[in-house]
């Protein structure tokens, strides 16, 4: 063989597989997420949940460049389906970082694997940027509305809830790989398909 | 509403406009109207921004989606000029922070909506060819969203089968309801792409050449008006920068 | 010419369907029928010279296959995918666009060519082919007599010179076979050399020169179809083979004696505006085992979804001992076994798998079912991992413990050989007088062997119900 490291047509459509599943999966958990009150959770829903395709997927994942493939067009996915240009950017960082952590694994250790996990759920948070960046302007553009209804926006999302749902993510991502690597001793391998 | 992403018809499709095109507004709304940017004068035009997509759904002739965000967004403006004053305590948070996040989130997500439902997979991939993007993010997604509905459609076996089962939530076996749904969902999934790489694969799929596309996709006069209202924020952006 | 020298295969992680040292020389334009039972090694010889073995399905290989002039094994499938092209046996999964126009194109996308040229050859496939109609169209609302025309035409478009067809027919309707057929014949007469890897075989008789059959991963007989033809059909069928020759119109089974009828009432469905079905009132015997037949999208699917009580917004009744039963109490009386059993399969061993939703009285008869259908050895194992027939019975004893009364299964045999066929009318057989059994199917060996009446839908009506 040429170059084992390369990525061939298996690997590319092997993730566009991967990540169909998990969009799938994803958008029905963010269904969710249109109860406001249950939209910090996603941030321990969708690693929780995600872990289980995702740990799949990483079995597959012998070559550098697929992990950061995945999180890429999952970015592209929640970008053309209008949750903004973030997460595809935080889905180039954190895909990046989560394949070298698994990488530096040599893609077999299962304890990279967990930790690359929880590392690629922080993409997420591009999901919630938008509630937290420029907060001024876009109260000041909604003064029309009152000074109560801007403080109660901002009760709900304070700054400090940015650093817990991004921690939020890693740990939930982080057990999420756990759930995922039980259901595949459980189920996945004993049924052949790993 | 899943189903439907980048499964348009080719028939009846009303204003047929470039996905490059559709991708630009889709990036103006994730800057002005979530993303808040561009100074006073850009956000005095935002009720304009939120109007947009359902101006393009209507060209399009999606009328159920069209209302659909009609209706919800005038609710979720209105929820708060109404039932703000006439509530208190929780029940005032919670509408107020429906009404806030829906406010902001749903123009996205209808233009997403009107990029998904009016594209085909094949445009989509096109488009992206002539943006000059790796083959490497061309294929998977193109695969990607061929396989929705294939997740779907199997999704929906399961579900029947579970039915059958007596399985459901408020059943005696709803503990396991999320593992009972995703093992076999996965299990079938990885079968058929198994299958569908396969197909894929001797048909020469992953070759060394570029690979070339028959879709007609590019630039009209439709999509010239659009980009140019398109740019009419980022020119009040930069005259505010430069202080006009 | 197609040279297979000296090959031998295993699978990295599976006994089935490895070869031994098989040596084949297939000469240009010969077209060659391979057949056996499944898991003797045809599916594996078919990926040997598409090159799926050894480049998509891993494993330790010896020998090499050389593909006019070409070494398969040893080149990249891309380079291998100019010369051979393969048509596979699921339509659903076989198609990478979505739309039919492109999916035509795509073969000729990946390889670079020109965008004129692939006009040119589309032009030229759909004429050959007469698929206008279906250009432009989603294939997600084709069926699969028509998915299976686009994924011909796909190949057809690359021009190569040898076609690979890998149990192609599985899931196609008399009608869609026709057709298949008829494609098949045309590349035929232009000289292509085709290899067919199939169970049924009566559609092959005027296409195919020569026959191999494969036994336990080594070719067992190799020889002319006019040789074959001229085997008796007991010997055809110890080698595990379907019949050659169609038994023509198909009579079931004559000896049932049940006098008690359950009634489908008000079998009305329509999707949107389209109707899709309209059984006024029909008379089923109970005990029976009725097979439902009728051409992709008559209306036979939506038959059963109604009568599982899948559909919410049907409104039709059956009564059955004296109980009317709405939608909802058939979805409790009714289990589907469903094409794709993998569907319905949850748990972690058989045990816990027919134990879920069972009818609490039931349980001192878990042992008993799973010993009745021959599952005792299996109490413990993943469900996931059993053989098909396997997972068809895990399927049917769930069912009885569920206590239902109605079984419904959706195309139990496609993609079955000969004895597993046979496996599946004894096991359908078993059932009657104690369920009422519903078989959706095409098979008609599987009718002749079990079934005891004959539903035919047309158009979503109930055109013939007979005995």
């Amino acid at each position: 063989m040429k170059n084992e490291n390369k990525l061939k047509g298996k690997d590319l459509i092997n993730i566009g597989i991967y990540a169909a599943i998990y969009c799938v999966i994803m958008t029905c958990i963010a269904m969710l997420g249109y109860i406001p009150i249950m939209m910090p959770l996603l941030a321990v829903f969708c690693p929780l949940v995600g872990g289980i395709p995702m740990m799949l997927f990483y079995t597959k994942t012998k070559k550098f460049g697929m992990i950061t493939i995945m999180s890429v067009i999952i970015g592209i996915y929640l970008w053309v389906t209008g949750m903004g240009i973030w997460p595809a950017i935080f889905g180039v960082v954190f895909g990046f970082l989560a394949d070298l952590v698994a990488k530096s694994g040599g893609f077999q250790s299962a304890a990279k694997t967990v930790l690359s996990h929880g590392v690629l759920c922080v993409m997420l948070f591009g999901n919630f940027l938008p509630l937290y960046i420029d907060r001024e302007g876009y109260f000041a553009s909604r003064q029309e509305f009152g000074q109560e209804y801007i403080d109660t926006l901002g009760n709900i999302m304070q700054p400090w809830t940015a650093p817990v749902i991004i921690i939020a993510s890693f740990v939930f991502g982080v057990l999420g790989a756990f759930l995922g690597k039980a259901l595949l001793k459980k189920h996945f391998v004993k049924a052949g398909i790993v | 509403m899943g189903r439907s992403i980048l499964q348009a018809s080719v028939t009846d499709r009303g204003l047929v406009l470039d996905p490059r095109t559709k991708l630009f507004m889709l990036l103006n709304m994730a800057i002005f109207v979530l993303g808040s940017a561009g100074g006073e004068r850009v956000q005095a035009l935002t009720p304009l921004f939120c109007a947009m997509p359902a101006v393009l759904l209507f060209s399009a002739r999606k009328w159920k989606t069209a209302i659909t965000f009609v209706i919800l967004f005038i609710l979720s403006y209105s929820m708060y000029t109404i039932f703000g004053p006439m509530t208190t305590g929780a029940l005032h948070y919670i509408l107020l922070g429906c009404s806030g996040i829906l406010a902001r989130f749903l123009p996205s997500i209808m233009m997403g909506g009107y990029l998904v439902s009016t594209t085909t997979v094949s445009e989509f991939t096109a488009a992206m060819l002539k943006m000059k993007l790796s083959e490497k993010i061309i294929i998977p997604l193109s695969v990607m969203f061929r396989f929705f509905p294939t997740v779907f459609d199997e999704a929906a076996s399961i579900n029947a089968a579970m039915r059958m089962r007596g399985i459901h939530l408020g059943g005696r076996n709803a503990g396991g309801i999320l593992e009972y749904r995703m093992v076999p969902l996965m299990t079938c999934c990885v079968k058929i792409g198994e299958e569908l790489s396969a197909a894929a694969l001797t048909r020469g799929l992953g070759g060394e050449v570029r690979r070339t596309n028959i879709c007609n996709i590019g630039f009209k006069v439709q999509d010239i008006i659009f980009i140019m209202i398109s740019l009419v924020p980022y020119v009040l952006w930069i005259l505010d920068i430069v202080g006009i | 010419m197609i040279e297979i020298k000296n090959v031998s295969f295993r699978h990295e992680n599976a006994d089935e369907g490895s070869i031994h040292d098989i040596s084949l020389t297939i000469p240009d334009g010969q077209c060659v029928l391979l057949c056996g039972e499944s898991g003797s090694g045809k599916t594996t010889v078919t990926r040997l010279i598409n090159g799926l073995i050894p480049h998509y399905y891993e494993g330790e290989i010896q020998g090499e296959v050389i593909a006019n002039g070409l070494n398969v094994t040893s080149s990249e499938l891309y380079e291998t995918a100019k010369i051979v092209g393969s048509v596979f046996q699921n339509p659903r999964s076989q198609f990478f666009c979505v739309d039919t126009t492109s999916e035509l194109a795509f073969g000729c996308e990946n390889m670079g060519m020109p965008e004129a040229e692939i006009l040119s050859r589309i032009d030229r496939v759909t004429e050959e082919m007469n698929i206008s109609p279906l250009m432009g169209r989603n294939i997600f609302e084709l069926s699969g007599g028509e998915k299976q025309k686009i994924a011909c035409g796909s190949v057809s478009a690359l021009q190569p010179e040898i076609m690979v067809l890998d149990e192609p027919t599985s899931n196609l309707d008399l009608n869609a076979i026709e057709e298949l057929k008829e494609t098949v014949l045309k590349w035929k007469a232009s000289g292509k050399t085709i290899v067919i890897a199939e169970h049924r075989l009566y559609w092959l008789r005027e296409i195919c020169d020569r026959v191999i059959c494969t036994q336990n991963g080594r070719i067992a007989f190799d020889m002319t179809m006019t040789d074959f033809a001229a085997l008796t059909e007991e010997e055809r069928a110890a080698y595990g083979l379907r019949p050659l020759f169609n038994e023509k119109g198909v009579r079931p089974v004559g000896n049932f004696s049940g006098t008690k009828t359950m009634t489908l009432n008000n079998f009305n469905f329509s999707y949107d505006k389209d109707e899709a079905l309209n059984i006024p009132k029909l008379e089923i015997p109970i005990g029976s085992i009725v097979a439902v037949t009728g051409n992709n999208g008559a209306g036979k699917s939506t038959f059963s979804r109604c009568l599982c009580g899948l559909e919410k917004k049907f409104k039709g009744t059956v009564t059955m001992n004296g109980e009317t039963l709405k939608s909802k109490q058939l979805l409790k009386k009714c289990y589907m076994v469903m094409q794709d059993v993998n569907h319905q399969l949850f748990c972690e061993t058989v045990e816990e798998e027919v134990q879920l939703g069972m009818n609490d009285e039931n349980a001192g008869d878990v042992q008993k079912i799973l010993a009745e259908l021959d599952l005792d050895g299996f109490a413990e194992r993943h469900p996931m991992s059993l053989s098909g027939g396997q997972k068809q019975r895990t399927a049917i004893a769930s069912a009885m413990l569920a206590d239902k009364e109605i079984l419904l299964f959706d195309e139990p045999t496609s993609g079955l050989d000969f004895r597993h066929m046979e496996q599946t009318a004894e096991l359908l057989s078993s059932l009657k007088s104690k369920k009422t059994v519903f078989v959706v199917t095409h098979d008609p060996e599987l009718i002749s062997r079990c079934c005891t009446h004959i539903l035919r839908i047309e158009n979503g009506r109930a055109t013939e119900f007979y005995s």
